[in-house]
């Protein structure tokens, strides 16, 4: 059984009676532990995608699968439900809370899961300590670099041990170096069995991934193998 | 219990020191002064109902006033100020008053205002003419000395008791009893010493001199009249009756017919004590009422700093949902935030209008009042129960609004 399997799915938005479509009868399957790129331009509907596939919003049609649960009958609550149990973001902008610490922003996907508060603490430090920022639990965000903001934002991301991890643009507001630092993370998440979904424009990026979904006007123009995947390997040591 | 919410707002509200402490301050500002004035109120209460006291229950009086005015009108007040004096109130009156079966005792009463010397010391004094009986009608208790007599006061004898504070500041630390005091320019030998009575009617009791009434109204002020009659009733329970048998009486010996020309007033202690407590009673809750108005405004005032707070907070309220929150989450923790703060103003209020009723006590202890330190438990709920009613009927508003924001259009303010 698929993970994700989206049927005929599509997205349209109505404002003041005026109808847009953005996604057109999207058909794809991912498995668990792959490792898919969503690629296409601005403007291509490849974040809405991203939203609808991470219950941040609905669908106008068609079916959305999550582990065999029909995603487009839940409401509000079993969406935030599925939210802080099932995924983890990473967004371009990094997404931190200011004015509270590295630990606490980790922290909160837990704040709303049955955890108890002791083992959020620990969950939370062991998620930064495999990113390599166990020695910034008590900074802030403002105290942080590009890389190491995300780099907090992916440990968040991982802190619930969820079955897809989103990474909308993740390098976008990176300086190369710290790009390839978060990709090879990303990358390495993948090979201990998480499943990355990747949004990107840039196709350097997409081919970090094992799989490229493209995406143009709403609609997928190609599923397709990386046939020359790109590996960030060694990414770590050069940042140090 | 779950104290995430709690803990969730407490760290909102610490991320937001300033805004929090002004809006806590803002709270118990008004909170304290809901304390205070009924603090105020009940001490108020206290002081004027212990001077009533020192009349007891059983006072009688007969005042003058003007004729076809009120005892506690404005144009009778207003009479007076403007010295207009009634002479009709004399010792025929006073006759009538120990005549009457139900009066145990009763005395004139005159006043007025000299200079009292004592060898170098010079100062200025009330001086209250008082029957020779004072003790059987009021609660007046000598320190050293003794009380004039009978027939001290029939003979117009130039004796003098003094008020404590008044016989500290001619004498200081000296025996007065049996020195020479001059009252304009007349020798008046102390005859006793006045233990302390504190304030009466915003007056210091303790800086009179206290002289038989007649030798006050003979010697000092020339005059025959009374200012006052004071009598004791034996039987309360009849006192109506002895109030209606006593204007009967007095109008007759002042030769008036007609009730509304009266040119005096018979009056009751317990008239007087429920008058002033329902004075002091309405006016604390006037003040009450004013207070609450202020504290309705700091509830808007919250729900604006709510709201400002939920429309600048929209990017975490999205992120917090897009991390797993429900709308109930964000609902309970913003509801948390303004309860809070009110109930935190409201530790703060009933601490600092404790302390506030505390120093308004020490002031008016040192000026001699009669006051009493108590904050009513009454305040204290009214304070704690409108500061969390604003709490969460101006915090819901904001919360609710909070609640219902899409993550992703919350996401994007970012």
């Amino acid at each position: 059984m698929a993970l994700i399997e989206v049927k005929n799915l599509e997205k349209e938005y109505v404002n003041e009676a005026i109808v847009t479509h953005v996604l057109y009868n999207l058909n794809f399957k991912i498995d668990k532990g792959e490792f898919v790129a969503i690629m296409g331009p601005s403007g291509s509907g490849k974040s809405t995608l991203m939203h609808i596939l991470g219950f941040l919003d609905k669908a106008s049609g068609g079916q959305f699968i999550f582990n065999g649960r029909d995603v487009s009958t839940l409401h509000d609550d079993e969406l935030a439900e599925m939210r802080s149990s099932q995924v983890g973001f990473v967004f371009q902008s990094f997404n931190l809370l200011p004015r509270t610490t590295v630990l606490e922003n980790v922290i909160l996907p837990l704040v709303y899961t049955s955890t108890p508060a002791r083992k959020r603490e620990e969950l939370a430090t062991t998620a930064l300590n495999s990113v390599g920022l166990s020695h910034r639990l008590n900074f802030l965000p403002n105290q942080l670099s590009g890389g190491e903001k995300q780099r907090v934002a992916i440990a968040r991301a991982l802190v619930n041990d969820p079955a897809v991890i989103f990474a909308d643009e993740p390098t976008g507001n990176l300086d190369s170096k710290s790009g390839l630092q978060v990709m090879q993370i990303l990358q390495e998440l993948n090979a201990d069995g998480h499943t990355i979904i990747l949004v990107t424009h840039e196709k350097y990026t997409a081919e970090h991934a094992k799989r490229i979904l493209r995406i143009k006007d709403g609609e997928i123009i190609s599923d397709e193998l990386v046939a020359n995947r790109q590996f960030a390997t060694g990414a770590k040591e050069l940042i140090k | 219990m779950d104290f995430t919410p709690i803990k969730l707002a407490l760290t909102a509200l610490r991320a937001q020191k300033t805004r929090s402490v002004l809006t806590i301050l803002g709270m118990s500002i008004g909170i304290a002064v809901v304390i205070t004035i009924m603090a105020a109120g009940k001490g108020l209460d206290h002081m004027v109902m212990g001077q009533l006291d020192a009349f007891s229950p059983n006072t009688v009086t007969v005042e003058v006033k003007i004729p076809s005015t009120k005892k506690t009108s404005s144009d009778n007040a207003m009479g007076m100020a403007t010295g207009i004096t009634i002479t009709t109130l004399k010792e025929k009156d006073l006759d009538t008053l120990r005549k009457h079966p139900n009066i145990a005792a009763a005395y004139g009463f005159v006043t007025g205002q000299a200079i009292v010397k004592y060898q170098n010391e010079a100062k200025t004094s009330l001086l209250f003419g008082e029957g020779y009986n004072l003790q059987e009608v009021e609660k007046f208790e000598i320190a050293s000395g003794r009380m004039f007599t009978k027939d001290e006061e029939e003979s117009l004898a130039q004796v003098a008791v003094l008020g404590s504070k008044m016989y500290e500041l001619l004498f200081g630390e000296e025996n007065a009893v049996g020195k020479t005091v001059y009252i304009k320019g007349k020798p008046f030998r102390v005859i006793g010493v006045a233990k302390s009575r504190g304030a009466m009617m915003g007056m210091d009791m303790d800086k009179m001199v206290l002289l038989p009434a007649k030798t006050m109204q003979k010697r000092v002020l020339g005059i025959d009249y009374y200012q006052e009659l004071i009598a004791k009733v034996k039987d309360r329970t009849i006192i109506k009756q002895t109030v209606a048998d006593l204007e009967t009486a007095v109008r007759e010996n002042h030769d008036i017919t007609d009730p509304n020309k009266d040119d005096f007033a018979v009056n009751t202690m317990e008239e007087a004590a429920t008058m002033l407590s329902s004075i002091i009673n309405g006016l604390t809750l006037l003040l009450v009422a004013l207070v609450c108005v202020s504290l309705l405004v700091g509830g808007v005032g919250i729900m604006n700093i709510m709201y400002v707070s939920v429309t600048e907070r929209t990017f975490e309220i999205g992120l917090r949902k897009a991390l797993g929150a429900k709308s109930r989450d964000i609902l309970k923790q913003f509801l948390a935030e303004a309860i809070i703060i009110t109930v935190a103003g409201g530790i703060f209020g009933i601490i600092s209008g404790a302390a506030f009723a505390l120093a308004i006590y020490f002031i008016a202890v040192s000026y001699g009042y009669d006051w009493a330190y108590a904050v009513p438990i009454s305040s204290i709920i009214l304070a704690i129960s409108f500061s969390a009613a604003v709490g969460l009927i101006f915090g819901l508003y904001p919360a609710k609004k909070a609640a219902a924001f899409d993550p992703m259009v919350a996401l994007r303010k970012e």
